[in-house]
């Protein structure tokens, strides 16, 4: 489980390019999908949440015969349909530099018949769903030459059923048309220098992906991916401050004793008593929060629970007969610390590594619920908090919760049995006399 | 007599802690909180030119105003010992925060629309104690049973399942615990409010008042004890497991007293001290947890005070909250600690 947790990070690392996750808080940036949707494979258990078919970006040829002053750079998309409910959007988002004259996009149903969308002078980046007054009517005339009245408007669900539904009269009516849909698109240029780039196709159903979209239409999926490094990172991180320097801490206040101990215990009791969530909130404030800085501020305020473990692991070792022998014999008190005491703070300290791990990864993502995280990364916390501000729960969208929520869960588990196993093995070592 | 000195011990050290602890906050705020100073400056600086415009009747040339203005500010940084060296600045700020005079917010309001920061916490306070308390009480005190009834039959099915449990402890967080409770009771069952301390309009009287405070006391509690039941529960475990191996555990058995008695007057009287500390652990730990716990059912305590503090960008209310909140959680080790000291004969004896 801890190897597919690191893959999965390494994964995210390497496979996805590090600009995304700063686009995540850009509604723009995923305005082409469907909002609100739950995951896809709801699609089983009801027909009601069809699916979406997103197409990868492709090469485009210029079609035009050679010699010609025009461009026209054309690709075909093909998609097979199955279920018995219209989708909920067509978008079309063209990424292009220079100009273009017209899109065209024609549409060839299963059956063969077809019809041809236009889109004048279209503009780069922007989503030309089928309500866009430059589609629509082109679907409203479609309409009417099928039903032989044409509708003096169209609404978004009567043009899904017109592209989707089985010819004739009765289009509004008639049943979901099965099979596979040709989506031929066509961009016309007449000069030079107009260059297409990445193009944005959807075929929009109600239902997305693994694990569905939040109100913004982020895929859940990709914010659980991306929040995964950062916390383990963090987690990680953390726990490696925290625990060294509370064993080493707890360790020697333990060894020492007497007044320096109770000296050093009440330091661990003032850092005790700084509540962790307000004072990092208060801190966030005067203090940029990136990867280094929010793992060093987290462990500054955890350190005292390890230093209370270690201080009386050390307490029991400090009553064993070898410690007074090294001391009769006068060994430097330096070497007997390194020699007795670290050997048996060292497994306790692997044990409660592990356990800090999810303890970090958990004050880190609630931080992160408050607000309070580095802006260009994503975080489960975060995600959970816009949940939280749109009222999820409310309307029932619960994918948007859920997923965010266990992953937490799923990151922290693996350390926590770690670390429980270890605690068990290691524990009874330092309670037997 | 060994009771009085451990707790004057205690009181003092404690009240070291709390000067400790409030130098620490200090020092990690310094320079928000000259900031916000210096706005509070500028807004009562603000308020006094336009009295003294509304008072002064055009008989003051606009000079003169804006000298009485400029010295108004002067003084007012002076109380905060603004321009004096950093020793003195501690001082005079520190004195501030300890004698509670937070001034006043940039946006939030108490509920009775003041603007006054120490109003706005009294406000809030009592909501995250009763919160806070109650759940502590209700993990204490059932995690302490689930502890012993798990140590008294080693190996058996509620023995087996508290590792489980702690496992969950410590990977569930608690305001996500929080809303999959309000998805399902609120609004799939719909049997118990979703948030706040009382209804809206609030029912008429007081039986009514107070059965619809607590149920909408049900879900933040339960939230609070389904996250933090397990860790304890498995510590009180290994606590009681370890002891029932000493002899006095052994000869109470050979004297033919029943399993029960042991458990619940040898071994429990044994433990409590340990049960004391580790409580005041806890209390530690899932401080940050009630605070998110407030937020995600709108629990009008702190922590929502402060997560709104946070969405407005009020500095002055979440440095004043922050501190508040230091405060209540060392009176809350404070407490613990006089506890152990009361359950611990050792102590007592001197």
């Amino acid at each position: 489980m801890l190897i597919l947790l690191l893959g999965a990070s390494i994964y995210v690392l390497v496979g996805f390019p590090p600009t995304i996750a700063s686009q995540w808080g850009n509604p723009k940036q995923w305005q082409g999908n469907p909002q609100n949707s739950p995951p896809q494979w709801v699609g089983y258990f009801t027909p009601d949440f069809p699916p979406t078919i997103g197409f990868p970006s492709v090469i485009w040829t210029n079609t035009a015969p050679s010699g010609s002053q025009d461009y026209n750079f054309s690709h075909t998309f093909t998609f097979h349909w199955s279920s018995t409910k219209t989708p909920s959007n067509i978008v079309f988002i063209p990424r292009f530099n220079g100009t273009f004259i017209e899109a065209a996009i024609t549409w060839t149903k299963p059956d063969g018949n077809s019809l041809i969308l236009y889109i004048g002078n279209p503009t780069t980046n922007v989503n030309y769903g089928v309500s866009d007054p430059s589609i629509a009517p082109w679907i409203q005339q479609y309409v009417g030459s099928q039903t032989d009245t044409t509708p003096s408007g169209v609404t978004v669900p009567e043009e899904m059923s017109a592209l989707f539904n089985r010819d004739g009269k009765s289009l509004l009516n008639s049943s979901v048309l099965q099979g596979t849909y040709k989506l031929r698109v066509d961009m016309l240029s007449s000069g030079q220098g107009a260059v297409l780039s990445t193009t944005f196709l959807s075929i929009n159903g109600k239902s997305y992906g693994l694990m569905g979209t939040d109100l913004y239409g982020r895929p859940i999926q990709l914010g659980v991916l991306l929040g995964l490094p950062w916390a383990l990172e963090l987690g990680a991180l953390t726990s490696v401050i925290a625990v060294l320097f509370g064993v080493i801490f707890g360790g020697i206040a333990g060894y020492l004793g007497g007044s320096k101990d109770n000296v050093m215990q009440w330091i661990s009791l003032v850092v005790l008593a700084l509540p962790a969530l307000p004072f990092l909130v208060a801190l966030s404030y005067s203090i940029r929060l990136d990867l280094i800085s929010e793992a060093i501020l987290i462990s500054a305020l955890s350190w005292p629970f390890y230093a209370i473990i270690a201080r009386s692991v050390s307490l029991s070792v400090k009553s064993q007969t070898y410690v007074e022998a090294d001391r009769a014999m006068g060994v430097s008190s330096m070497r007997t610390f390194f020699t007795h005491f670290m050997p048996r703070l060292t497994p306790v300290s692997i044990a409660y590594a592990a356990l800090g791990v999810p303890a970090g990864i958990l004050l880190a993502q609630t931080l992160a619920f408050l607000g309070i995280q580095p802006q260009t990364v994503v975080t489960w916390g975060g995600i959970l908090d816009d949940a939280f501000i749109q009222q999820a729960a409310v309307y029932g969208w619960w994918w948007w919760v859920l997923f965010p929520g266990i992953m937490i869960i799923v990151a922290s588990l693996p350390f926590v049995l770690v670390g429980f196993a270890l605690d068990k093995i290691v524990a009874p070592k330092v309670q037997a006399k | 007599m060994g009771f009085t000195r451990f707790l004057i011990v205690k009181t003092f050290s404690y009240a070291a802690a709390l000067i400790a602890t409030v130098s620490i906050l200090y020092v990690g705020i310094y320079g928000s909180l000259q900031k916000v100073i210096l706005a509070q400056a500028s807004y009562e600086a603000q308020q006094f030119q336009q009295t003294l415009v509304k008072s002064a009747h055009g008989s003051l040339s606009q000079a003169q105003i804006l000298t009485q203005v400029a010295s108004f500010k002067a003084s007012f940084l002076d109380q905060f010992g603004f321009n004096q060296p950093l020793p003195v600045k501690f001082a005079y700020q520190l004195y501030h925060l300890l004698t509670f005079q937070f001034g006043s917010s940039y946006f939030l309001l108490a509920p009775n629309g003041s603007k006054v920061i120490s109003q706005i916490i009294v406000a809030y306070l009592p909501n995250t104690i009763v919160l806070f308390t109650t759940g502590t009480l209700l993990v204490v005190f059932f995690g302490t049973m689930i502890g012993l009834l798990a140590a008294k039959s080693v190996g058996g099915k509620l023995d087996k399942s508290i590792p489980f449990i702690a496992v969950i402890h410590a990977s569930l967080p608690p305001f996500w615990v929080g809303f999959l409770l309000i998805a399902y009771f609120a609004y799939s069952l719909n049997i118990l409010p979703s948030g706040g301390i009382i209804s809206v309009p609030p029912p008429t009287g007081p039986l009514a008042q107070s059965g619809d405070f607590l149920a909408h006391l049900t879900l933040p509690l339960t939230a609070f004890f389904i996250v933090n039941i397990g860790g304890f529960g498995y510590v009180i475990r290994s606590l009681v497991v370890s002891t029932m191996g000493e002899d006095f555990v052994l000869t109470a058995k050979a004297r033919g007293i029943s399993d029960r008695r042991i458990l619940f007057s040898h071994v429990l009287r044994t433990v409590s001290p340990s049960i004391a500390t580790q409580s005041v652990l806890a209390v530690a730990g899932s401080f940050g947890g009630a605070i998110t716990t407030e937020v995600v059912f709108r629990w009008p305590g702190l922590g929502l005070l402060t997560y709104n503090a946070i969405l407005s960008n009020d500095l002055p209310i979440i440095i004043a909250s922050t501190f508040v909140l230091t405060i209540v959680l060392l009176l809350g080790l404070y407490i613990g600690e006089l506890l152990y000291g009361v359950l611990d004969p050792r102590i007592k004896a001197g």
